[in-house]
C-alpha cells in the first residue's frame, strides 16, 4: 500500500527534475509489485520520464524493422512502452534485448521518445544490477571486454600481429601530423572485416595522408557495451582508450566504424580529449575525394546498391556522401533498395544484436539481402563493420544469398585507387 | 460623428487605388468568420470594409463538397453570406489585396494595403484563418511524390467532382475506377517532431464525413482510416462517427509509418494494429491525409504589423481565455475564428456574430 506521502513526493520530483538517489536494494526482484517495479524504473533516471509522453499511436512499431521478421510475439516498442510504464515489463523475457538501437523509432515518433536511450537505462538495471535475464552470449562478451578489450577473449598483440603478417605499415610519416586511425575491435580480429582495415591503410597510403593505426594500444570503444547497459565496463574501456590516445600526442583521430564514433562523441566530451578532433573515415575519405587528392580511373562494372548503417544514416545523417563517392567509380551502377537513405532497414548488429544468437529465418540481416536481391544488384556495400559482418553471417547462412557480394565502402575505393597505380 | 452611407461597392476599380477609404471596421479575411462578423456588423448598423488576399470571397469553406454533421454543401454557405453582404449597405469589399502597414492617429487605424488603398477605421477584426499542413514535411507518406497520396483538400475536391458528375471516385495517377481507399489521420497535428503538438480538432471528423460520403456514393468502396484517438467531441459528431462504423467504414487503431507505391500505382500502406497488437499491411487506390491545420501562413507577418503576441503555438493570443475572447493586448483590435485555435465551421459562425457585439460595445466606448 502507497501513503499519500510517497505520492506527493513523486510529483514533486517529476516537477523539479532533481536526480535521486538510485534504488536502495540492489538485488531488486521483477517480481515485485508492478507498482515498485515502476518506482524503481523511475528512479532509475529521468530518461525514463520520457515514456510518459508516449500516446500509443503505433508508429513505431510498424517503422520498426521487427516489425518485418515473420515470427509470432514480434518485439513492438510500442507495447513495450506501455508494458514500461505501468510496470508490467518482464525484465526476463526476451523483449529486452530485441532492441538494436538503430534509432527508426526515434526517428518516427511524433513524441521525439529517445527510446534507445532508455533501453540502454533498463538494460543497465538488468546486467548491472541483477534484475533479469540476459543472453548467454551478451554475458560471455560483456566479461571478455571487461578482461581482454575486446569481445571475443582475443589477445591484445594480435592485432598488430595480423597487421605484420599483412606487410603493411603500422604508420606512415606520424610525426608530422599526428594523424591516428581507430580501427576497431570488428576491424582488428574479424577475418572479414579485417579486409576492410587493410583497404584503408591502402588508401591513406594512397592518397599520402601520413597516419597511425593505434593496433595494439586500443580497445573495444565501448559503445555498444554501453548501450547493452553495462555502464561501468564502457567507462573502464573508454578510459583505456582515453589514456592511449593521449599517450600517442594523437592531433586528429579518424574512425572507421561508426558505432565506435558514437562512443567517442561522447568520450571527446571530457576534457583531456578536448583538443583532439575526432571524425569519421568516411567523412575524411569524402572531403578527400571532392577535394581532388584521388579519382577513379579503373572501370568496374557492377550493379551496386548501398545499404546504409544505421549509424550513419539514422544517427548522423550521413547518407550521399558514401553515394557520392559510389558514383564516382566509372562503370557502377547504383540501384536503391525499398528502404534506403534515413528509412533503411536495419542489419540487426547494433545494440549488442551482433552477439546474439538469433535463429535464422528471424534475422533482420536477411530481411535486409532480400530486399537487396530484389534490386537485381550483384554487389551490397556498407559502410560498418558490423553491417558488413551481420550481412556476410546471413548470407553465408542461405543458399539463395550466395551471388550476392557483400563489400564495404573502403573495399571498393581501394579497388578502384590500386587500378590506377598499375 | 456620422457617416454618409456608402454606395454599394463590388468591384475593386483602378481608379480607386489610392485612395481613403473610411469605415467604422476593417475585416480581415474574407472567410465565414470575416462574412458573418460583417453581416452581424451590418444587422448592428455599423459599416464595414472585408479585405481578402484571394480573388474570391468565401475562404476554405467555398471549397468544400459537404460539411458536418449535416452534411449541407458547403458553398450554399457562403454563397447565402456573400449574397446577405452584397444586398446590405454597410459592407463593402476588397479582394486580391493584403496588409501592407498599420498606423495609429488619433484614434483611428489607418491601414494601407498592398494595392496602396488606404482605409481609417476604428476598430479591426482578425479573422485570417488557418492554412493546412504541408504533408510534404512528413515524407514517409510520399506525398507530392505519388500522384494517389493526396491530402484531404484534394480528397475534397475529388469528391465534388463525384457529386457533380455523378461518377466514382477516380484515381489521380491513371483515371481508374478507386475502391480502395485510406485516410490517415493525425498527419501534422500531434507531432512535437513537426512542431505541432496540439489536435487539429476537427479532422476526426471531416474524415469521418468524407469517408461516409465515399461509401455511400459507392457501396463497393472500402474506406479504411488509420486514427491514434477519434475525438468526434461534439454534438452530432459522435453520432456520425456511430453511423460511419455502421456503414462497414474500418478503423484501424495505429499510426501508419510508411507508404511505398507499388508499380501499377496503388500504395501499399504500413500500420500496426495496436489493438491486436499486430502489424497490418494494405493495398489501397487513394491514400487521403487528414492534415491538421496550422495558423495562416502571414500570421508571423501580422502579428508583426498589428503589434499582438502568438503563443508558442502559432495562434495569437487573446486578452484572456475566459473573458475577453476577442480582445488583443492592442486596443481596437479583435480576433475571431481559427486565428486563435481551430474550430468547426458552426463554431466560426458564432465567433463572427460574438466578435461583432464586442466591436459595437468599443465603438459605443469610443465614440
Amino acid at each position: 500500500m502507497e501513503s499519500s506521502e510517497t505520492k506527493n513526493a513523486d510529483y514533486g520530483f517529476r516537477i523539479k527534475g532533481n536526480p535521486v538517489l538510485l534504488y536502495k536494494d540492489r538485488s531488486l526482484a521483477a517480481d515485485e509489485s508492478t507498482h515498485q517495479m515502476e518506482k524503481a524504473l523511475r528512479q532509475m533516471s529521468m530518461e525514463y520520464y520520457v515514456l510518459d509522453r508516449c500516446m500509443q499511436c503505433g508508429i513505431c512499431s510498424s517503422a520498426c524493422p521487427n516489425a518485418l521478421l515473420k515470427k509470432e510475439n514480434i518485439f513492438t516498442p510500442r507495447t513495450f512502452i506501455e508494458k514500461t510504464r505501468l510496470g508490467l515489463l518482464d525484465l526476463n523475457s526476451d523483449d529486452l534485448w530485441s532492441c538494436t538501437h538503430c534509432g527508426s523509432c526515434r526517428i518516427a515518433c511524433p513524441f521525439d521518445i529517445p527510446l534507445p536511450d532508455v533501453m540502454a537505462q533498463l538494460r543497465h538495471l538488468v546486467v548491472e544490477k541483477g534484475a533479469g535475464y540476459v543472453p548467454v552470449s551478451i554475458k560471455r562478451s560483456i566479461s571478455s571486454i571487461a578482461s581482454c578489450g575486446n569481445p571475443w577473449k582475443e589477445g591484445a598483440m594480435d592485432r598488430k600481429k595480423w597487421l605484420c603478417a599483412t606487410g603493411l605499415p603500422e604508420t606512415d610519416g606520424y610525426d608530422e601530423r599526428r594523424v591516428c586511425v581507430f580501427l576497431g575491435c570488428l576491424a582488428g580480429y574479424d577475418r572479414r572485416a579485417r579486409q576492410t582495415a587493410e583497404a584503408v591503410i591502402r588508401i591513406l597510403q594512397t592518397v599520402g595522408v601520413p597516419f597511425k593505426i593505434l593496433a595494439d594500444e586500443e580497445v573495444c570503444c565501448g559503445d555498444t557495451v554501453r548501450r547493452i547497459g553495462d555502464f561501468s565496463t564502457a567507462e573502464k574501456v573508454e578510459k583505456l582508450n582515453r589514456k592511449n590516445i593521449i599517450k600517442n600526442n594523437v592531433e586528429t583521430m579518424y574512425v572507421l566504424s561508426p558505432h565506435c564514433f558514437s562512443a567517442f562523441k561522447d568520450v571527446r566530451r571530457s576534457d583531456a580529449m578536448e583538443n583532439i578532433r575526432t571524425d569519421l573515415l568516411i567523412e575524411l575519405i569524402y572531403r578527400l575525394f571532392i577535394g581532388g587528392a584521388f579519382h577513379f580511373t579503373a572501370r568496374i562494372e557492377k550493379k551496386v546498391t548501398f545499404h546504409d548503417p544505421c549509424f550513419l544514416s539514422k544517427h548522423l545523417g550521413i547518407i550521399n556522401q558514401p553515394r557520392e563517392i559510389l558514383r564516382g567509380i566509372p562503370g557502377i551502377e547504383i540501384l536503391e533498395m525499398k528502404h534506403h537513405g534515413k528509412r533503411s532497414l536495419c542489419c540487426g548488429g547494433g545494440g549488442g544484436g551482433i552477439w546474439r544468437d538469433a535463429v535464422k529465418g528471424e534475422r533482420l540481416s536477411e530481411i535486409r539481402l532480400d530486399e537487396a536481391m530484389e534490386t537485381g544488384a550483384q554487389t551490397v556495400v556498407t559502410s560498418c563493420p558490423y553491417c558488413l559482418y551481420m550481412l556476410e553471417d546471413a548470407r553465408r547462412g542461405d543458399e539463395k544469398y550466395q551471388n550476392l557480394e557483400i563489400v564495404d565502402l573502403f573495399e571498393f575505393i581501394g579497388e578502384g585507387i590500386s587500378h590506377e597505380n598499375h | 460623428m456620422t457617416e454618409k452611407n456608402p454606395c454599394i461597392w463590388k468591384k475593386p476599380a483602378p481608379m480607386m487605388n489610392k485612395k481613403m477609404m473610411k469605415s467604422k471596421v476593417l475585416i480581415i479575411g474574407g472567410g465565414v468568420t470575416g462574412l458573418v462578423a460583417a453581416v452581424s456588423l451590418d444587422e448592428l448598423g455599423i459599416d464595414s470594409i472585408i479585405v481578402e488576399k484571394e480573388p474570391e470571397l468565401g475562404g476554405k469553406v467555398k471549397k468544400y463538397s459537404r460539411v458536418f454533421p449535416d452534411f449541407r454543401s458547403g458553398k450554399t454557405i457562403t454563397q447565402n453570406l456573400i449574397a446577405k453582404i452584397q444586398k446590405s449597405s454597410r459592407v463593402r469589399s476588397v479582394v486580391s489585396t493584403s496588409v501592407a502597414s498599420v498606423e495609429r492617429v488619433n484614434g483611428w487605424y489607418v491601414v494601407t494595403d498592398s494595392n496602396d488603398t488606404k482605409y481609417k477605421v476604428k476598430a479591426i477584426i482578425l479573422a485570417c484563418g488557418f492554412d493546412v499542413f504541408d504533408a510534404r514535411c512528413q515524407d514517409e507518406y510520399g506525398y507530392g511524390v505519388y500522384p494517389n497520396v493526396v491530402n484531404s483538400l484534394e480528397l475534397e475536391a475529388l469528391l465534388e467532382a463525384q457529386e457533380l458528375q455523378g461518377c466514382s471516385l477516380v484515381r489521380p495517377s491513371d483515371g481508374n475506377p478507386a475502391n480502395r481507399i485510406a485516410i490517415i489521420f493525425c498527419v501534422g497535428s500531434r507531432s512535437r517532431r513537426l512542431g505541432n503538438p496540439y489536435c487539429s480538432r476537427i479532422c476526426c471528423s471531416y474524415s469521418t464525413k468524407q469517408a461516409i460520403e465515399i461509401i455511400e456514393k459507392n457501396s463497393d468502396a472500402s474506406v479504411t482510416c488509420f486514427y491514434m484517438d477519434i475525438r468526434t467531441y461534439d454534438r452530432g459528431f459522435e453520432e456520425m462517427y456511430q453511423y460511419a462504423q455502421e456503414l462497414g467504414v474500418k478503423y484501424v487503431r495505429g499510426r501508419v509509418s510508411e507508404c511505398s507505391a507499388l508499380p501499377n500505382g496503388d500504395i501499399q500502406v504500413r500500420a500496426e494494429n495496436t489493438l491486436l497488437s499486430k502489424p497490418v499491411q494494405g493495398i489501397f487506390d487513394i491514400v487521403s491525409l487528414s492534415v491538421g491545420m496550422m495558423p495562416c501562413n502571414d500570421a508571423a507577418e501580422l502579428a508583426e504589423l498589428f503589434g499582438i503576441e502568438r503563443s508558442d503555438d502559432g495562434f495569437f493570443t487573446r486578452k484572456d481565455r475566459f473573458f475577453f475572447q476577442h480582445d488583443t493586448v492592442k486596443e481596437g483590435i479583435f480576433l475571431a475564428g481559427s486565428v486563435t485555435g481551430l474550430k468547426p465551421i458552426k463554431d466560426c459562425l458564432l465567433e463572427g456574430t460574438s466578435v461583432s457585439s464586442r466591436v459595437a460595445a468599443y465603438l459605443n466606448r469610443n465614440k
